[in-house]
């Protein structure tokens, strides 16, 4: 028996707000139904919302239901770390387990909605966890050791080397408290090679505007004809994606798209797949032009997977002479947009942590990673010493001397930038696992055995170097839009390959540490990639 | 007493001196020596019939010459730690004067399908023979209750 009334929440919801036509009414009088038409999903990164929806509990969360009763559960509101958007959450949470995740309103960011994977990695937050301090010995064995001996090997090596080989990597979960400790104390030892994975070589820190979602989220509702350009919102953002496709059937907003074939859940022109497109546009020989040139205020929308091109600044640069023949950054609208893709990225780029050289991974002799799990790690010489602290063992750790456990954001309290400039904390909804500690803790503790002791003993106190910085951060939930919007940059001279744009996201539930390592996730892109 | 020779006589005289010896071996004759109940329910047994023998070995001894009320008896299948709770459920009728029909009768009216097989009181034997709650640190199958997966290093 079902408790289904047949109020079709679920069924505008997929067509209105998801934009998938999977759901529907079968029979009709007596026999009526609400089903998914046959032999089909729903193929939506948002269809987790109908569960929320239901009036009556016909649709239940099925990792969830009929696990916990809602009086058992404690809340905590928080953020969610799985893409750039940073949506607001609420984890809520049995004794040292993690039991669901839902959304929290805010309007600006996510509304009331959530993606998929934001609703269900959390089954990945028990599985593969690291939970003591290991050092690999002679025989390639991991073996637990004491935080005092594990820091100790560290220290000792990090001091060994020479201070231009000491690197250090941030991983895309990290939050800006432990990125400005992993940087401080790098910078201590002499090093100024440290970044934040899918930056890139390179990357614009200078100018805000060369990073963040300059119109804001919300702000997007306003455009009236979208440019992509190497972005695929639907995989990178969902909830970017969600307002697009809000605009677009609002105000019947025209979206170009240049990049790989993929999916869209509105109407969306297919322009082309490389920089050819992009040059056509700008030279005026396009057509899309005309609608560009017509529309009040176009956004266009560049992917950060752009970042890791060779051609990147070239690409830019073309991007910004499309936007002065649009009349796209204007004082009342600036359309420019840069959609990032972790949740580490904006914060990383406003600390500046950006690398010295370009090639310092190859003769890198002391590594640090911070989280960082999708570093190229084949040209790394291999008598180089790699330290990965982290929560997950998921791909560096192979390589690791030494391991130290960390904590995931669902343990510890951070600050997080989402990609439209808006800074949020987490709060620590369960305790951390086995013997891990919080990532800034760990480099702080590093730091004094290294003897080069960092001066922040506390949140304050390293919140307070953080404000010497980039005081944004520390204005929670407040976007600080990026204040000067000309383009300052000299015309770039780089030659413009003709290598057509690749997606960022090849997988959507599966794009870091935690969502590697769930069940569910690994199961959704088994059961709905595989269907498309 | 002459009625004990009597009945002594004649068993050597069916089984033999060597079927004796092999009948005081099985019965563990010389264990029961140091122990008076042992000893006393051993004598006792002497001219008693077997009425039967439950699967742990327990013989049930009935005489009816002997005074009423303490003419039905057990003999423990285990001579080191007996007590009272390792007769079953049904031969305690039987023993107690509650029916005539003996285990063995009544065995067949055992439910099949929830009937739980017969465990004896193990209060004050110890540690290892006496029931721990699941969450208890002695119980074996002690609930695991670590609510994540630890990531097994491989060499690689």
């Amino acid at each position: 028996m079902t408790r289904c009334i047949q109020c079709t929440r679920c069924v505008r919801f997929a067509s209105e707000v998801a934009g998938v036509q999977d759901l529907g009414m079968l029979g009709r009088g007596s026999g009526e139904e609400i089903g998914t038409y046959v032999e089909k999903l729903m193929t939506s990164e948002l269809s987790g919302n109908v569960i929320d929806i239901c009036p009556v509990g016909a649709l239940t969360s099925k990792p969830f239901a009929f696990k916990a009763r809602n009086w058992e559960l404690k809340g905590t509101e928080t953020i969610d770390v799985t893409d750039a958007v940073g949506s607001n959450i609420r984890i809520d949470s049995r004794g040292l387990e993690v039991m669901r995740i839902i959304p929290r309103l805010n309007e600006d960011i996510n509304e009331e909605w959530i993606s998929d994977k934001t609703r269900f990695c959390y089954d990945g937050l028990k599985r593969q966890r690291l939970n003591d301090p290991m050092i690999r010995g002679p025989d390639g064995r991991f073996k637990s050791v004491s935080w005092r001996d594990a820091l100790a090997i560290v220290a000792e090596v990090a001091l060994q080397v020479k201070p231009e080989e000491i690197v250090g990597v941030a991983g895309r979960l990290s939050d800006a408290e432990s990125m400005i400790a992993l940087k401080d104390f790098l910078n201590r030892m002499g090093s100024n090679n440290v970044w934040c994975e899918g930056n890139g070589v390179r990357p614009n820190a200078d100018l805000r505007s060369g990073y963040l979602l300059n119109s804001s989220i919300s702000g997007l509702e306003k455009a009236d004809v979208f440019l992509l350009v190497g972005t695929q919102p639907r995989i990178e953002a969902p909830m970017v994606n969600a307002r697009i496709h809000k605009t677009v059937r609002a105000n019947h907003a025209e979206v170009g798209y240049i990049g790989p074939p993929t999916d869209f859940n509105y109407n969306c022109k297919n322009l082309g797949t490389g920089p050819q497109t992009l040059l056509e546009i700008a030279e005026g020989r396009h057509p899309f032009c005309s609608a560009l040139l017509a529309a009040k205020n176009p956004a266009i929308i560049v992917g950060a997977g752009l970042f890791e091109r060779k051609d990147k600044d070239s690409i830019l640069s073309v991007v910004n002479s499309i936007a002065k023949l649009g009349n796209v950054v204007r004082p009342d609208w600036n359309g420019l947009n840069f959609l990032l893709l972790h949740a580490a990225q904006a914060a990383s780029l406003d600390l500046g942590l950006v690398p010295e050289s370009d090639n310092s991974i190859e003769s890198a002799k002391f590594l640090y990673l911070m989280g960082a799990d999708d570093v190229e790690l084949d040209e790394l010489p291999s008598d180089a010493f790699v330290v990965y602290q982290g929560h997950h063992g998921d791909r560096s750790v192979y390589r690791a001397n030494v391991i130290l456990p960390a904590s995931a954001f669902s343990e510890k309290e951070g600050t997080y930038e989402n990609t439209e400039g808006c800074s949020q904390q987490t709060l620590p909804a369960v305790p951390t696992v086995g013997d891990a500690r919080d990532d800034w803790k760990i480099i702080r503790a590093l730091s004094e055995v290294a003897g080069v002791c960092l001066p922040y003993d506390n949140l304050s106190g390293i919140r307070s170097r953080i404000s010497v910085v980039a005081p944004n951060l520390l204005r929670v939930d407040e976007r600080e839009p990026a204040l000067i919007h000309t383009d300052l940059k000299p015309d770039c001279q780089q030659k413009l390959s003709t290598e057509p744009f690749s997606s960022a996201v090849d997988n959507f539930y599966m794009t870091d540490s935690i969502t590697r390592a769930s069940k569910i996730m690994a199961q959704c892109s088994a059961s709905l990639l595989s269907k498309k | 007493m002459a009625k004990l020779l009597k009945t002594a006589i004649q068993a050597i005289r069916e089984k033999g001196i060597a079927g004796i010896v092999k009948e005081l071996k099985e019965g563990e004759f010389v264990r029961c020596l140091p122990d008076g109940n042992l000893l006393q329910t051993k004598i006792h047994n002497i001219g008693a019939r077997v009425v039967g023998v439950d699967k742990f070995g327990n013989k049930y001894y009935e005489n009816l010459d002997a005074q009423f009320g303490r003419h039905r008896w057990v003999e423990y299948g285990d001579k080191r730690r007996y007590n009272a709770s390792q007769v079953p459920a049904e031969w305690h009728g039987w023993l107690h004067y509650m029916t005539d029909h003996t285990g063995d009768e009544l065995l067949m009216l055992k439910p099949q399908r929830y009937g739980v097989e017969h465990k004896q009181n193990f209060s004050g034997e110890g540690d290892e023979y006496i029931y721990h709650s699941k969450g208890h640190a002695l119980n074996p199958g002690q609930r695991d209750w670590t609510r994540y997966q630890v990531w097994q290093p491989t060499k690689t």
